[in-house]
């Protein structure tokens, strides 16, 4: 379905001296350095699967998503998606996907909503009675119907978003490209908009790709990730193998008695644990230790806590997946092998 | 192409909409237009009531000119204004990318999204000294003279549009090229007068290089004296031809050049 081989985008950017000699200095003699913005990446996406790709920012993730989708030629390397090269066949290939940058409208800002549907079935040529019932599916799982009257430039951003998305199904494309399509988004807004994005893909076998900086996207919507930093891959896999890998760490947390107990409590020093396996943090009377099971023991863990100071409250839980990709960046650790 | 035709009619009637929100806008823009052209005018006026003629060519005949030379500029301005913005900013933004993921030709998509009523005020002050001259002059309008006419507006419209499309291209390859299409855009200003009067080198510019001599005095001149069609009429279709197949090479080029905007 999507074939990503070796692919590698690189950037010239001018480095410019300050002031004006540095100004006529490049023009003549330009001096440019190269960012490999994307380093060599291959994978392959089989039909219907959500893929998540997570990284810091900076990592590449947009300009690996801009490749796909045609708006950027690759330096080297290959993708074909659908049997199309994007930037080959490119308007025969655009028909068939879907793309929504969170960053940037593609809609026109000046035309009620309602309008630019109108256009879009136009623009794809979608049939008078499919173009129906896929409004009304949009219209019921995104929760149109408020704002489609309005012009987008009066929308918010959450209306905005969930705009830009219908207007990325309504021709029912076979792959959906989806660039922080959460991003700066309020709790309920994201939850419509994941809801419909697994919908889309249980209902109509819509393979997804989508990049993130919210871990809970990736746990809520994604079969597989895909991590990269500093355009190189450095996980690919499910998320519980990358919890198997990582994730042995913990969060105990409980509510003191007596708040002046907390300096009682040394754990790095009983347990001898560094800084990585061991975390302890308070607020007040609650009290939160992020430990790594591996080398702390859940047992020793709580009868050390319990033999020192009284507790109201306790509670234990797995540290989430945010905890254990926090980890793998500041570790830079590549665990491609594994 | 129906679909595009159809397409084209959507924004227009959209733009037309959102215009009725903007009058004010559209009434100072039309207004300065308005009082820049009689202050040509009027100034033209003025040089000649000094001199009788100039190099062979009598007012009425230089009023003929300058109205001719508005109508393409004032169709291409009418239809294809948004090429500017790709150049001053479109590409500098990484705006083009939602140019890029429609099934719609990113050249004819671009042009087809804006359009700009003010040409109105070109096109109209270019036809009532056409007119006027026309009158003034007591030519004689032979029959085929009309698709000659037409033919010649459309393809100098298509010089105009030929040049802000390559030259807004070059963006693709240096982010921003506004200021490039603005300096070829404004050599036209020399294509209202006879060639005749510039030195070799401006006339073998706007001739050869910059073919804005064929948007209005070569064309003109044809339908003013009758003589030399095939250089006048067949020159201007010539170029057009040439330099839209040149444009639309360097626009598919600085497509894959594109390189969008980090965000
Ligand atoms: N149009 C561009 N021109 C120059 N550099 C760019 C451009 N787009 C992205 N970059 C650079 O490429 C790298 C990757 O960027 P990007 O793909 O946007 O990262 P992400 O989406 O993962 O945050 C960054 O270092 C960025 O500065
Ligand atoms: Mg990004």
């Amino acid at each position: 379905m999507i074939y990503v081989n070796d692919l590698k985008k690189e950037f010239k950017k001018a480095i410019k001296e300050p002031g004006l000699k540095g100004s006529i200095k490049a023009l003549f003699k330009p001096n440019n350095e190269i960012i490999k913005a994307v380093d060599g990446i291959t994978f392959h996406v089989p039909k219907g699967e959500i893929l998540g790709f997570i990284g810091p920012n900076g990592a590449g993730k947009s300009t690996v998503i801009k490749m796909l989708t045609g708006i950027l030629t690759p330096t080297s390397g290959t993708c074909t998606i659908n049997g199309y090269v994007p930037q080959k066949d490119r308007q025969k290939y655009v028909k068939e996907i879907g793309v929504v940058f969170g960053q940037r409208t593609q809609l026109w800002w000046d035309l009620a909503l309602r309008e630019t549907y109108s256009v879009l079935k136009e623009i794809y040529d979608v049939p008078d009675k499919e173009f129906k019932q896929r409004m009304a599916f949009l219209n019921e799982v995104l929760e149109l119907d408020s704002f489609i009257t309005s012009p987008v430039r009066t929308l918010s951003l959450g209306q905005r978003m969930r705009a830009d998305i219908a207007a990325s199904l309504l021709h029912n494309p076979k792959v959906l490209f989806l660039d922080e399509p959460t991003i700066g988004l309020d709790v309920v807004v994201k939850d419509n908009i994941r809801n419909a994005i697994q919908k889309i893909n249980a209902e109509e076998g819509t393979t997804v790709i989508l990049t993130t900086h919210d871990l809970s996207d990736i746990e809520l919507l994604c079969n597989r990730i895909v991590m990269i930093d500093k355009g190189k891959k450095v996980f690919d896999g499910q998320i519980n193998e990358l919890k198997h890998e990582f994730g042995q760490m913990r969060d105990l947390q409980f509510e003191l008695v007596d708040i002046n107990n907390v300096a009682k409590l040394d754990y790095c020093e009983h347990f001898n644990a560094t800084a990585d396996d061991l975390q302890l943090s308070n607020e007040g009377v609650m009290v939160s230790v992020r430990f790594n099971s591996d080398v702390v023991s859940v047992e020793d863990m709580l009868s050390y806590t319990l033999s020192k100071v009284h507790v109201k409250d306790i509670n234990l839980k797995d540290a989430d997946i945010e905890e254990i990709i926090r980890r793998m960046y500041r570790q830079e650790v590549s665990i491609d092998e594994v | 192409m129906r679909r595009m035709l159809r397409l084209h009619r959507i924004f227009v009637a959209q733009y037309m909409k959102n215009l009725m929100e903007y009058k004010v806008d559209f009434l100072t823009g039309a207004i300065s237009f308005l009082i820049g052209q009689v202050v040509q005018i009027a100034f033209l006026g003025i040089i000649f009531s000094q001199i009788p003629n100039l190099v062979g060519w009598e007012f009425n005949e230089i009023l003929f000119i300058y109205g001719f030379s508005l109508l393409p500029k004032g169709l291409d301005h009418l239809l294809f204004d948004n090429l500017w913005s790709v150049g001053y900013f479109i590409v500098r933004k990484g705006d083009f990318d939602k140019y890029l993921t429609r099934p719609i030709n990113s050249l004819f998509y671009v042009i087809c999204e804006k359009f700009c009523v003010d040409a109105f005020g070109e096109l109209f002050i270019g036809l009532v000294l056409i007119v006027y001259s026309v009158i003034a002059l007591k030519l004689t309008i032979t029959w085929y003279m009309i698709p000659l006419f037409i033919i010649a507006v459309v393809f100098a419209t298509l010089i105009y549009t030929s040049i802000k499309i390559a030259t807004s291209a070059i963006s693709f390859w240096t982010k921003a090229s506004g200021h490039i299409t603005h300096m070829f855009y404004m050599t036209n200003d020399f294509s209202k007068y006879p060639t005749t009067i510039y030195n070799k080198f401006v006339r073998t510019f706007i001739t050869y290089v910059v073919p804005f001599a064929f948007t209005a005095f070569y064309p003109a001149s044809f339908f003013l004296t009758g003589e030399n069609p095939l250089f006048c009429i067949g020159g201007t279709v010539l170029a057009s031809v040439v330099l839209f197949v040149i444009s639309v090479c360097i626009w598919n080029r600085g497509i894959k050049a594109y390189e969008s905007a980090g965000s």
